[in-house]
């Protein structure tokens, strides 16, 4: 699970990064680049801390 | 009688005459008649030669032998270096002179405030080492001690390089430009600069005086971001993994978002590739330093997990208070004094090109740190009763921070409402971080430094006032930084594209190197040595070997 989230916070940011290309228009781009934002935010937060608190050191 | 009229009338006339020269000399003279004047010719134009500086005269040596108490004669036409002395002076020694002044005052001020930069590394050390336990102090010590070394032989091996590598001529430090190879591909039609060439182990033609400055000022900001996560993984992080990740840092992960911002790569080129303002602006760092610190430091807390009895069995936090809140505010003193460094000593000079604003960023940045302070003590008086001290001088840290990117490029009222946002923001992504994603945090630094730095990386999208002129362009881009609320959508976007690489590209990369580091070598240590303290264990001394540690009082499971 780890692994898929590391893969959709990294594609946040491919998303951003590539507005510039996808879109001339600056409020296309500003859209854009809010999802991608998003998108790495549920990777990390969503997906990634998750996965990692099911072993956490406090529930053994 | 007729005498008498004679007299009379004589003496009238005699009067009359008085009379009439005395008006006569006191009426203004009459303007006399405008004579007709030729045009002046313009004067022509005085060329100095040197024949007329050559003579310049110089303090006698019998004057110089007897002593100058007042300084008049030190400091003359004769300290001006000659070309030819058997010429004397000549009018391109006085002009080399002022271009040699100029650079040398730029030199003094980037290597000075970089050594206010350096002494910071002192003040994270406590501050960290105040808010871990005492039986750690040792361990937490040496990691903020040694992220200097480590990160200095990473940066001089390779780092310095892929950052600055092909950053090109820097005007301040006298233009010479051996940093002149950057890898770029080809995306979207424009080229997108990766990473530097030149430079590794500052060797070749990168030996270079202008090169000596941009390296030292660089160096005591890349340690800057590695010792930020010392302190979210202190009391359990392994000292030879430390090692290992901090190395890397300095080596890679930092130089690389540092290349896109600063090196000329791709982020710095998003207004003259795309027409997004100035492209990504961060005046100091927010974003280069402080969120790239601040989210590696989240990746680690993910991958290291928490404290043994940070948190109970359903999860609530508990309190675990760090032993010398006196040393902590200490250190966000020593802090705040290197931050006049760091953020005024980002104009990589004093002289010429705008660097006079040297004073307004100076203020900027003291402006917010206080409002941090204020916001953050206000903000937990009113909430748990008590103006906290550890959340205070957190505080104080969050708004330098923010302000850190907007500095060069906002007023002081700006300044301020960066300072008050941030330090309530830190507070309250704290509790998030703690109570939300149960995550353990020794120093708060992924909300001081990770939520802080990309607030302060958005504040130049919306706060820059377009009234700085540094040379009369940014990133390439002719004018001054002007953020949406002075009219310019595009650089709001292009610091959010800087942000979204913050998030998305650093901490996977973080994440990755560490997860390797945790599958081959091992990054916690083992939960004996934990609770012992690291001290012994792992550094083989006490931090206080005088004082007896009293055991810590059982944590509510």
């Amino acid at each position: 699970m780890a692994l898929v989230g590391l893969i959709v916070t990294f594609a946040g940011f491919v998303l951003a990064a590539a507005s510039v290309g996808i879109s001339s228009s600056t409020t296309g781009r500003l859209g854009m680049v809010l999802v991608g934002i998003v998108l790495s935010l549920i990777g990390i937060l969503g997906v990634i801390n998750p996965a990692y608190q099911k072993n956490a050191v406090w529930k053994k | 009688m007729r005498i008498m009229k004679k007299v009379l009338l004589a003496f009238s006339i005699t009067w009359c005459l008085a009379l009439a020269g005395v008006v006569h000399a006191q009426a203004p003279a009459p303007e006399p008649a405008a004579a007709a004047q030729a045009p002046a010719a313009a004067p022509a134009p005085a060329m100095i030669t040197d024949a007329d500086i050559s003579g310049v005269a110089t303090p006698k040596a019998e004057d110089k032998a007897a002593g100058d108490p007042a300084g008049t004669i030190t400091g003359t036409a004769a300290d001006i270096p000659r070309a030819d002395a058997a010429k004397g002076l000549a009018i391109s020694d006085v002009v080399s002179a002022v271009g040699q002044n100029l650079i040398a005052t730029n030199f003094i001020w980037t290597l000075v405030t970089g050594f206010l930069v350096m002494f910071m590394q002192a003040g994270f050390a406590i501050v960290e080492t105040g808010l871990a336990r005492a039986k750690n102090s040792n361990h937490t010590m040496m990691m903020n001690f040694m992220v200097y070394g480590v990160g200095m032989l990473a940066y001089w091996l390779i780092g310095f390089a892929i950052q600055e590598g092909g950053v090109g001529a820097v005007a301040n430090l006298g233009g010479t430009a051996p940093l002149n190879s950057e890898y770029a591909i080809t995306l979207f039609g424009k080229s997108w600069g990766l990473f530097g060439q030149k430079g590794i182990m500052l060797s070749g033609a990168t030996y270079d005086v202008g090169v000596m400055v941009m390296f030292l000022f660089q160096m005591v900001f890349m340690d800057t971001a590695l010792t930020i996560v010392t302190g979210t993984a202190a009391e359990r992080w392994k000292y030879s993994a430390f090692i290992i990740s901090s190395f890397i840092m300095g080596a890679f992960t930092y130089p690389l978002f540092a290349n896109w911002a600063w090196g000329g790569g791709w982020l710095a080129t998003l207004g003259s590739s795309y027409g997004l303002g100035h492209g990504y602006a961060d005046f100091a760092g927010s974003g280069v330093v402080h969120s790239v610190g601040g989210i590696t430091a989240l990746a680690m807390a993910i991958l290291i997990g928490p404290r043994i009895g940070k948190f109970r069995r359903d999860g609530t936090p508990n309190a675990i208070p760090g032993h010398d809140i006196v040393i902590v505010l200490l250190g966000c003193f020593i802090l705040a004094f290197g931050w006049f460094g760091f953020n005024p000593g980002s104009t990589l000079g004093a002289a010429a090109n705008g660097n006079l604003r040297i004073s307004s960023v100076a203020v900027n940045t003291m402006l917010a740190g206080m409002a941090g302070s204020f916001s953050a003590m206000y903000y937990m008086w009113l909430r748990y009763g008590k103006p906290d001290a550890s959340m205070t001088g957190n505080g104080l840290l969050a708004g330098l921070v923010a302000i850190t990117a907007p500095s060069g490029f906002v007023n002081p009222m700006a300044s301020v409402i960066i300072g008050l946002i941030a330090g309530v923001l830190c507070a309250l992504s704290v509790e998030v971080v703690e109570r939300k994603l149960k995550l353990d945090d020794v120093v708060g630094a992924i909300s001081v430094h990770g939520t802080n730095g990309i607030w302060g990386v958005i504040s130049v999208g919306l706060f820059a006032d377009g009234k700085s002129n540094f040379g009369g362009a940014w990133n390439g881009v002719a004018g001054s930084v002007t953020g949406l609320f002075y009219g310019d959508m595009g650089q709001l976007v292009a610091q959010l594209i800087g942000v979204a690489t913050l998030i998305g590209f650093v901490f996977t990369f973080s994440f990755v190197i560490n997860m390797i580091l945790e599958a081959v070598w091992g990054q916690r240590v083992t939960a004996k040595v934990e609770l012992e303290g690291l001290d012994i264990p792992e550094m083989g001394a006490l931090g206080y070997p005088e004082f007896v540690l009293k055991p810590e009082p059982a944590m509510g499971t």
